[in-house]
Formats: structure tokens, C-alpha cells, sequence
């Protein structure tokens, strides 16, 4: 009875692995594949309508868990919420995409393990599981992205991926392992108060934990695709499946901003004053940069790879802010951005199902060839650019004015220059996102009609729906993202 | 049945959404009428109800249903609706008339074959979006709605898209206004910045009043009614009005003299809890009204397109609630009776019964033979009886004739505006000036009648009576016209009925029996003085263009004819701008495209130049190369790790 009441917390989880576990005995009885995605939602959906009336509908409260290494919160909630939802968009899309290939049940089955990794790691509160977490997500990526097997492109992105995701592992347990030998524990609000306890004292050990953060920015900064550790992302992002790319771009990276949420914010906030102007700096940097290469690229999947890593820059602002508010428009972001750019992908992949090209060009005149596809990107794309009213307005809105209160508030008073570094990157990357709306809306291009995939477009609908909604009526979702933001940070205090 | 009215305008917007989504072939009945009626119907019978309950006594003001739109850190904004006897005035006009005018669309509009649909669909919405204006509890959301019929109007002046006078009228419209918007908009964050709120209970309370220091209520309240001179018309921004007549009438009809243009006088209205702290603001305010009145009436004199004349008309009618308002808000202050404010109101709503009258019986002869000149009319009485009888009821209405409509407001604007006199002398002369534009109103619309319907016809038509679609809103419109100014004295009587809003603010006032407001009336000698100048208006008319014999070459000549050019030319307004257009702004256009140019995009090339470059030279880097990523991780390990060690502020080194 003890071991249920304590498995009560990962009952989700454990529902997801064992769908994961099935879908290949369900690919080898099934004739018709579809089916199999149909079964992956299942425990998706489950999941996910038992976050919303949880998070957002407050109709029950999750019981309190007996393990010590996790705990369920609204901040792992609105995670949780953000990884789901991908994760419905990407399944639901990916039938169209993978008719061609064999071996969905393993595709399904991998989608499903990545989900339950990326919740893992919203719910961890050990660095050990948190670390698990992002493992299982990591390898689950890593096999998808190479899915394709018969495309060279693919079977590169997943080699690269892999490598240098390895690399990047090594940083973060090696940066575990030196907190751990600084502060005796791993559980991150207790790191947090030993840290305190011993941060006036022991020059020698502060710079262990200087060196220990350097290398956690590595490691989750390749998660997040912060420069300059982002190299992989173009690559990854091209060669993978679309539906794939959408998953690493919209939720893959998510999970690298719960666990520099919860580890900077908590595990080593005392430190604040150490690495505050360098996660700063990474986060103009990475914003900018990723821009800037955006708008030179010809490929849509690129270009939207790099839109992704200057979204990772915005993000990045939250730390070096670090106000419940800053939090806050993090998580809102993290929500939104989980929609507009799944989208954006999943356009591009109901597009390539139809044998519409990758390339920029291959776009042109799409307004005539498919009137929805090309609203949908505009949508998402102008939503991306920060539009009002469209939900990346409303989020970066409240983003980047968390940076300009912070800035007068508790200070110091640079971090106004986050919110002015913001505001110019979004007036620079509406350069690139305005030139795929004029390709498609301006320039004449073939003329045959382009059918919307049935699955793949309902996923669109689904992730269009939410870029408007949370742009109009956002109240409810802002003041979850703030209580969310107060039950991580509560930790600390 | 007040906490229903929300749903007001959700019929006008789910008839908007089935016109513009439904698939053609199911889109039946003139692609769309039918729902468009339904939908205004619905309206209509909601507005009814609500409006009862407006008279039965019950208001909601502050305490209605909220919901919250945006709450951040300490920012709170709320959604919700304000019904009180101002709301429940417009209401009244905007679902008349507004289901009067889309029945007579069905016939109007027949001709259009697939403009329809969007005409029914544009229509809808600005039905809706009108409706959500006039029960907005806030400004905010005031503004939003303010800024939507604002775009409805610019899609439906230039409805006739592919002439380009529509379309350029259409930007016109949509620029002037947008200027009076801006001014509103600062005067929403000026009154913001001090109160700390939007919604009205919060800013009329008296606490919201006391948080605004005096000069700055001066300047948000005058930036307020900015906006409502854009959008009402007034002087000096009133020229888009006449050009806006490029729209299919029965767009003129509703938008452009019964509803929208109203909006204006009733944000002004609205805001009179704040203006009455302002009595700068107000003097300013009725100077701006009697000027306006004057004016255009001055314009409407000579105009010789139908349409313009009745836009001139509206925009000097316009600027009598607007004076009114400002007078009304002097004898709230000093006087303490809410009179001026009343008889605006009452104008307002008498107004848009009676021109709409006109506008539609325009509509009718327009239909009927084919073009705006009434040089080219004359002698259609004959052959269009019901239009033409109609359209004399709008006339003397508006004219001043008792015991139609136009006559009870009209006295009581200009009565109001001479006893504001005895607080500022200033008054007495917009009261002259108002008594002159009565003079003119009188003249001008005769001339107007006379020239259409009498006489014979001076130009090759084939006129017939319009079908009973578009005659019978005019029957009704027609009885409106004559029996609204009734209204003063049903119960208590309108002008308390309307007076309310602001009597229950500031208290203080009596109640009349319907025999004392009329031997008030009579009894005062001013009554008589407006009452012989529009008779002397309508008999010159009627000499002028009605008897023949009359040498109408002495306009041409000497001072006369110097005048004749200068209105004909309206007093070199629309001139005046079009060279300062054409002169300064090209001038500053000039400048700013430079900069735009050499500077903005200079700025931008130079991002893209340098992306480009930078894209170029950070591509190198990225290869494809996998162990070359590897190092780059280490190398920015390493350049990370000697910036935190020591060159960033917390390092300690």
C-alpha cells in the first residue's frame, strides 16, 4: 500500500511508459499505423486534461507525494502542460509525415519516452533525477531524429545530435558532481541553504562552484541552444522529421529551461551575483546571433532553428532578472512558444507531406495554393515576431517588462538593457518572418491547390487556436504562470 | 434584463459571422439580407427591453458584470458594460435605426449582386462593434470599439473600392478621425496616469476626480473631446464628412448621421462628470460647437449634390449637441440643472430619427434617377409621392417647424445656450450664432426640396417610386420624425429622462409637468425669434427656387458672388489642407523618406548587410563539422569561465 501511495505522483509517468512499452506489440498486430498515434494520445491526453483541470480549472488538488525526490507543483504542472501539448500537436501531425517509413511503433514509442523524460525533469527536485530525466528525453531524441533512415540528412542530424549531446551530458553530471562535492547533497533546495551556509566562508570552494556553473551553462545551454553551444540545432532541426523538429524545438529545449529554472533559481541563487551578467550576456548574445543567422538562411527548417535559439535568448532574460514576475513570463513564454512554434513546424511538415519543398522559395504564392496553411504560418510567424494580439506579444510582453520592473525595483538597473535588447531583437526578426508572409502572399509561385493533411492540419488548428486565444484572454494563464513561479521560488525562502 | 445587455451586440456579430463564413450556395436571400435583418432585429428587441428598464427606474453603472481582461503586476483591466439613460438613448437610435436602414438595404442594394455579401457582412459588424461602444464601461474598451467602427466606416465609405474618389475618401475619413483618435488616446493615458484606472466608476467617483490636479484635468478633458471632433465632425476636422458621402447611402444614412458620427457627442456625453471639472474645457467645447453649426450651414447653402448638402447639414446639427453640451455643462456648474445636457441628448436622438429620413429619402431619388446633382432633378414630386412627402416631413423636422421633432430640441439647445450667457457673455454669442444657423437649416433644406421635387425635370430621367422595402422604413422613419420630440413630454419628461445621468452625480433637479414645459416654451419671447427666422428661411426658399421669376444671377455678382465661390469652395478648408498636404506634409514626407532611406534602412541593410556577413562568417563555423562544434562548446567553456572568474562585476578576482 506504502509503495502505491508513493507511486500515486509518477502515476502519470508510468501510464505514459507503459504505452511507450505497447506501441510496438500494437505496430505488429495493427494494419492501419494510424491507429498506433491515436493510441499514443491516450495517456497524453489523459495527462494533459488532468493538468488542465488541476492547473487552470483548480477542480482537484494532486495528492502529496512520499517520494522526497520529486514534487508536484504548479510549476511542474505548467511544464508538464507545455511538454504534453507538444507532444498531442507532434503525434497528432505525424501520421501524414511517416506513412512511408516502417517501425512506427518504435516512433511512438520513443515520442512517448521523450514526454515522460521531459516530465521527469519538471517534477524532479534531486539533481539525480533530474539528470534521468533528461537522459530518457535526450536518447528518446536522439534515436527520433534519426528516424528517417533511408535520408542521409537524417541519420547525420541524429550522429551529430548524439555526439555532441554526449559531450554535453558529461558537462552536466560533471557539474552535478562538483555541487554535489560542494554542498554534500543533491537535493536542490537543500543544495540552496547549504550553499547560503557557507557562502561567506571557503574562497576555494565558491570558485569550485563558479567552475561547477560554468559547466551546468554548457551542458543545458546545448539542451536550450544558447550560443554559442547551439551549433548542433541547425543541423539537427533540418535533418530530423519535421514533426521531430517541432518536438525538439518546442519542447526538447523547454526541458533545458525547467531544469536552469530550478537549478539556478533555487540551487545556487545565492551565487546570483556570480553568474548573473554572464547568463545576461549568453542571453543577448544568443538572441541576437540567432537572428542575425536567421535571417540569412534559405531553408525554412533552419530559419526556424534559429528563431528558436534567439527565442532561448529571450528566455534566458528570467535568470538574471529572477523576480516571481520574471519567472512568470518565463513560463508563459515556455506556453506559448510551445504553441506558435509547433505550429510553425507542423505547417512546414503538412507542406512537405504534400511534396512542397523546404526551401523559402518553394513558399511562394502558397496564399493561392492553400489559403489555411498560409494564414496559419502568417499567424505563427507574426505571433513568433511578437504581434499583438497574438499570444508571443502577450508573453513577451510580460517578459520583457518583468526585466524593465526588475530593473527599477530590487536592480541592479542594467537588467534594463535585457528588456531594450528584446525589444530590438523582435523589431529584427520580424525582417525574416515578413519575408516568408511576402513570399507567400506576394510573389507568384505554381499554381495547384495544396490539401491540407486531415491529422496534421487538426493539429494545426489546435496550435492556431491556442496562438489567438492566449493572445486575447491570457488572465487565467498569466496569473497560473505567476502562482506557478511562487511555488517554485517559495523553495528558496 | 440589464445584466443581459451584453448580449446585444452579439446578434449583430453572430449574423456578421454566418454572412461572412457560410458557403455561398447556402448563403440564400440576397446573399445574406436575411440574416442581417435578423440579427438587427434581435438587436432591436434586446435594446427594447433593456431601454424599459432603463425607464423603469434601474441603471448599471459600476456594479455590472465584469470579467478581468489583463491583470499584470499592478495593472488591472476589466471588461464589462455600463447601462444608464445615456446608454439606454443610443441605444434607442442605433437599434432603430439601424434596423430601419438594412430592411431599406434590401431594396437599396439589390442592384449590387455579389457586393452584397460583404455589404451585409460590414454593415453587421459595425452594428455590433456600435452597440459594443455605446455599452463599454470603460475607455479603454470604449477606445477598441471606438477604433472599430472607425474601421467599418472606412471599409464601407469605400465600399466602391475600385473608384478611386471612394477609395481616397475612404483614407481620408480613416486619417482625419485617426488624428482626433491619437488625442483621445493621450487623454485616456493622461487621466490614467493620475487615477490609476479606466473604468468610469472608478474615474467619476470622487476619488478618481480628486486624483487629477486641475491643469491636467484641462488638458485630458479638451484631448478627449479631440477625439470626439475627429469623429463627430467638428470644426476644424470635419471636412472627411462630406467626402465620406462616396459611400452607398444607406451608409451615410447610418454611419455618417445617425450612429458613428454621434459616437463623439456621446463620448463628450460621457465624460461630463470629468468636463464639469473643467469649465475651460467646456467653454472651449461649445465655442467649437457654435463654429461647426455655423459653418457648415454656411457650406450646405450653395452645395448642389444632394448628399453633401445633408452631410453639411449633419455636421452643423453635430455641432449644435455639441454646443449644447458645452453650455449644459455651464449650467450644471454654476446653475445647477442639468438643461443643456438634456436638450443635447434630445437633439441627438431626433437627429438621427430625421436624418436618417433624409438621408434615406436621398437614397430613394438617388435609386431612382440615377445621380447626386439636384441641378439635374426638379419636378420629382409627381412621380415619387411616398419619397418625396417623406422626405418634407425630414425638412420641416429639421427645419424647426412645430410640432415636429427638430423644433422641441432645437429650442431647448439654443434655450440652454442663452442662459448660459449669464455666466459667460461669450455664450450670447453663440447663441447668435446658433439662431442664424436655424435661419440657414431652414433655408438651405428647402432650397434642397424645392430643387429635387418641384418644378420640372431639367435633365433626361425615367424616376419611379422605389419598391415598399425601401418606402416603408421611410413611412416609419417619417412618423419617428414628427412624434419623437414628444418625447418631452412623456412622464417626467425626456429632458429628465436623459438628465438623469448626470442629475444623479451632482443632484439637483425638478421635476415639470408636460403644462409647464410647454407654457415655458410659449412663454418665452426667444421661442418666437427662432420660430420667425425659419419661417423667413423657408419663405426665401420658396421664393428663390420655387416661384418663378427670380433672377438667380445677383448670387454671382459683387460680394454676393465673392461669398458663392468661397462656400462653393467651403471657405477653402479642404483646399487649405490639401495644400498643407500637399506643401508641409510632402515636404516632411520628403525628410522622413530620407531618413527612412538613408537612415532606417540604412540601419536595417546594415543589420542584414552584417547578418548576411556575420550569417556568412558564423556559417563557416558552422560546417557540419562535428568535432569542430566540440571544440567551439569547449573554447566558449573556456571564454565563459575566464568571464565569470574575471571580468564580470561578481567576480572577485
Amino acid at each position: 500500500m506504502e509503495v502505491w501511495d508513493m507511486l500515486d505522483a509518477f502515476l502519470p509517468q508510468l501510464l505514459l511508459v507503459l504505452f511507450a512499452l505497447l506501441m510496438p506489440a500494437l505496430d505488429y498486430w495493427l494494419k492501419d499505423k494510424r491507429i498506433l498515434a491515436f493510441a499514443a494520445l491516450i495517456p497524453m491526453l489523459g495527462y494533459g486534461l488532468a493538468l488542465v483541470t488541476w492547473t487552470i480549472g483548480g477542480h482537484w488538488e494532486p495528492p502529496e507525494t512520499g517520494i522526497p525526490l520529486i514534487e508536484v507543483n504548479l510549476f511542474s504542472g505548467t511544464f508538464a502542460l507545455a511538454f504534453v501539448a507538444v507532444g498531442i500537436i507532434v503525434v497528432l501531425s505525424s501520421p501524414d509525415y511517416i506513412r512511408g517509413e516502417r517501425n512506427h511503433g518504435e516512433y511512438y514509442s520513443l515520442i512517448l519516452l521523450a514526454v515522460t523524460g521531459m516530465t521527469v525533469v519538471a517534477l524532479a527536485t534531486d539533481l539525480v533525477v533530474l539528470f534521468i530525466g533528461l537522459e530518457i528525453a535526450g536518447i528518446a531524441s536522439f534515436a527520433l531524429s534519426g528516424f528517417s533512415k533511408k535520408e542521409r540528412r537524417s541519420a547525420e542530424a541524429a550522429t551529430k545530435y548524439f555526439i555532441v549531446g554526449g559531450f554535453s551530458s558529461a558537462l552536466t553530471l560533471f557539474a552535478i558532481s562538483l555541487f554535489y562535492g560542494v554542498s554534500g547533497t543533491t537535493d536542490i533546495a537543500a543544495m540552496g541553504s547549504q550553499m547560503e551556509a557557507m557562502f561567506s566562508s571557503l574562497e576555494g570552494t565558491r570558485s569550485v562552484a563558479t567552475l561547477a556553473t560554468v559547466m551546468l551553462i554548457a551542458g543545458l545551454g546545448f539542451k536550450i541552444a544558447a550560443v554559442p553551444f547551439h551549433m548542433w540545432a541547425p543541423d539537427v532541426y533540418e535533418g530530423a522529421p519535421t514533426p521531430i523538429s517541432g518536438l525538439l524545438a518546442a519542447a526538447s529545449k523547454k526541458m533545458g529551461v525547467a531544469a536552469m529554472f530550478k537549478i539556478f533559481l533555487v540551487g545556487i541563487i545565492v551565487t546570483k551575483s556570480d553568474w548573473d551578467v554572464a547568463i545576461a550576456v549568453i542571453a543577448i548574445v544568443t538572441m541576437t546571433v540567432g537572428n542575425l543567422i536567421a535571417i540569412s538562411q534559405a531553408n525554412i527548417k533552419r530559419m526556424l532553428a534559429y528563431s528558436s535559439i534567439a527565442q532561448a535568448g529571450y528566455i534566458l532574460i528570467v535568470l538574471p532578472v529572477g523576480t516571481e514576475y520574471a519567472v512568470a513570463g518565463g513560463l508563459f513564454h515556455v506556453l506559448t512558444h510551445a504553441f506558435m512554434k509547433s505550429g510553425a513546424f507542423m505547417v512546414v511538415a503538412a507542406l512537405a507531406v504534400r511534396g512542397v519543398g523546404e526551401r523559402l522559395d518553394d513558399y511562394k504564392g502558397l496564399s493561392r495554393r492553400s489559403p489555411f496553411l498560409a494564414v496559419a504560418m502568417t499567424l505563427f510567424l507574426l505571433s513568433l515576431a511578437g504581434i499583438p494580439p497574438l499570444a508571443g506579444f502577450a508573453s513577451k510582453f510580460v517578459l520583457f517588462s518583468s526585466a524593465v520592473y526588475a530593473s527599477i525595483d530590487p536592480g541592479p538597473s542594467w537588467l534594463l538593457w535585457l528588456a531594450v535588447a528584446g525589444v530590438l531583437n523582435s523589431a529584427l526578426s520580424l525582417y525574416y518572418y515578413a519575408r516568408v508572409i511576402k513570399k507567400m502572399y506576394m510573389e507568384k509561385g505554381p499554381e495547384e491547390r495544396v490539401t491540407v493533411p486531415k491529422m496534421t492540419g487538426a493539429a494545426i488548428l489546435i496550435a492556431l487556436i491556442m496562438t489567438i486565444v492566449l493572445g486575447i484572454y491570457f488572465d487565467a494563464v498569466v496569473e497560473l504562470c505567476q502562482e506557478a513561479a511562487g511555488s517554485l521560488l517559495q523553495a528558496v525562502s | 434584463m440589464l445584466e443581459y445587455a451584453w448580449m446585444i451586440p452579439v446578434f449583430p456579430f453572430v449574423a456578421f459571422l454566418l454572412i461572412s463564413l457560410l458557403p455561398k450556395r447556402t448563403l440564400s436571400w440576397e446573399d445574406g439580407a436575411g440574416y442581417a435583418i435578423g440579427g438587427a432585429a434581435g438587436a432591436l428587441v434586446l435594446s427594447v427591453l433593456v431601454i424599459g428598464d432603463v425607464l423603469a427606474g434601474n441603471t448599471m453603472v459600476g456594479d455590472g458584470p465584469k470579467f478581468n481582461w489583463l491583470v499584470i503586476a499592478n495593472i488591472e483591466v476589466t471588461f464589462g458594460i455600463w447601462v444608464d439613460q445615456l446608454t439606454a438613448v443610443m441605444l434607442l437610435v442605433v437599434a432603430v435605426v439601424g434596423t430601419l436602414v438594412v430592411i431599406y438595404s434590401g431594396g437599396y442594394m439589390h442592384e449590387e449582386g455579389a457586393g452584397r455579401r460583404r455589404y451585409y457582412a460590414e454593415i453587421m459588424l459595425f452594428i455590433s462593434v456600435m452597440y459594443g461602444l455605446v455599452i463599454s464601461d470603460n475607455y479603454l474598451q470604449m477606445f477598441i470599439f471606438w477604433e472599430l467602427v472607425g474601421l467599418c466606416s472606412y471599409l464601407l465609405i469605400g465600399f466602391w473600392y475600385e473608384k478611386p474618389s471612394a477609395a481616397s475618401a475612404a483614407k481620408r475619413a480613416f486619417i482625419v478621425t485617426r488624428v482626433g483618435d491619437i488625442m483621445f488616446m493621450a487623454g485616456i493615458i493622461i487621466l490614467f496616469k493620475y487615477v490609476g484606472a479606466l473604468d468610469f466608476a472608478h474615474l467619476f467617483g470622487e476619488e478618481g476626480v480628486a486624483a487629477v490636479p486641475n491643469d491636467m484635468m484641462i488638458l485630458a478633458t479638451a484631448l478627449i473631446f479631440g477625439g470626439a471632433i475627429g469623429k463627430s465632425a467638428q470644426f476644424p476636422l470635419h471636412e472627411w464628412l462630406p467626402d465620406a458621402m462616396e459611400g452607398p447611402t444607406t451608409v451615410s444614412a447610418l454611419i455618417h448621421a445617425a450612429t458613428m458620427v454621434k459616437a463623439g457627442v456621446y463620448l463628450t456625453a460621457r465624460s461630463y462628470p470629468l468636463l464639469v471639472q473643467a469649465p475651460e474645457t467646456l467653454l472651449f467645447v461649445a465655442a467649437i460647437g457654435g463654429v461647426t453649426a455655423l459653418i457648415a450651414a454656411t457650406v450646405a447653402l450653395v452645395a448642389t449634390d444632394i448628399k453633401r448638402v445633408l452631410a453639411y447639414s449633419t455636421i452643423s446639427q453635430l455641432g449644435y449637441m455639441t454646443l449644447a453640451l458645452g453650455a449644459g455643462g455651464y449650467l450644471v456648474v454654476y446653475a445647477d440643472t442639468a438643461g443643456g445636457y438634456s436638450a443635447a441628448l434630445f437633439h441627438l436622438m431626433n437627429h438621427a430619427f430625421f436624418k436618417a429620413l433624409l438621408f434615406l429619402c436621398a437614397g430613394s431619388v438617388i435609386h431612382a434617377v440615377g445621380t447626386n446633382d439636384m441641378r439635374l432633378m426638379g419636378g420629382l414630386g409627381k412621380k415619387m409621392r411616398i419619397t418625396s412627402l417623406t422626405m418634407l416631413v425630414g425638412a420641416i423636422a429639421i427645419a424647426g417647424v412645430p410640432p415636429f421633432s427638430g423644433f422641441w430640441s432645437k429650442d431647448e439647445v439654443l434655450a440652454a445656450v442663452y442662459s448660459a450667457g449669464e455666466f459667460d457673455s461669450l455664450f450670447f454669442l453663440l447663441w447668435a450664432m446658433g439662431i442664424a444657423t436655424a435661419f440657414m437649416t431652414a433655408f438651405y433644406m428647402f432650397r434642397m426640396w424645392f430643387m429635387t421635387f418641384a418644378g420640372e425635370p431639367r435633365s433626361d430621367y425615367h424616376a419611379h417610386e422605389s419598391p415598399k422595402l425601401m418606402t416603408v422604413p421611410l413611412m416609419i422613419l417619417a412618423v419617428l420624425a414628427m412624434s419623437s420630440g414628444f418625447a418631452l413630454f412623456v412622464g417626467d419628461g425626456f429632458g429628465y429622462f436623459a438628465g438623469e445621468s448626470v442629475a444623479e452625480l451632482f443632484g439637483g433637479h425638478h421635476h415639470e409637468s408636460a403644462a409647464d414645459i410647454l407654457a415655458h416654451i410659449f412663454g418665452d419671447p426667444l421661442t418666437y425669434v427662432s420660430l420667425i427666422l425659419a419661417t423667413m428661411g423657408i419663405l426665401l426658399a420658396y421664393k428663390i427656387y420655387y416661384l418663378p421669376g427670380f433672377d438667380r444671377s445677383v448670387f454671382a455678382r459683387g460680394v454676393a458672388g465673392k461669398l458663392q465661390r468661397a462656400l462653393e469652395n467651403r471657405w477653402y478648408i479642404s483646399q487649405f489642407y490639401d495644400d498643407f498636404a500637399v506643401k508641409v506634409v510632402y515636404a516632411l514626407s520628403l525628410v522622413a523618406d530620407a531618413f527612412d532611406r538613408y537612415v532606417i534602412d540604412g540601419m536595417v541593410n546594415g543589420f542584414a548587410f552584417l547578418g548576411a556577413r556575420s550569417g556568412g562568417l558564423l556559417r563557416r563555423a558552422q560546417s557540419g563539422n562535428v568535432q569542430r562544434y566540440a571544440v567551439i562548446i569547449v573554447v566558449g567553456l573556456c571564454l565563459l569561465l575566464i568571464f565569470m572568474l574575471y571580468v564580470a562585476p561578481g567576480g572577485r578576482w
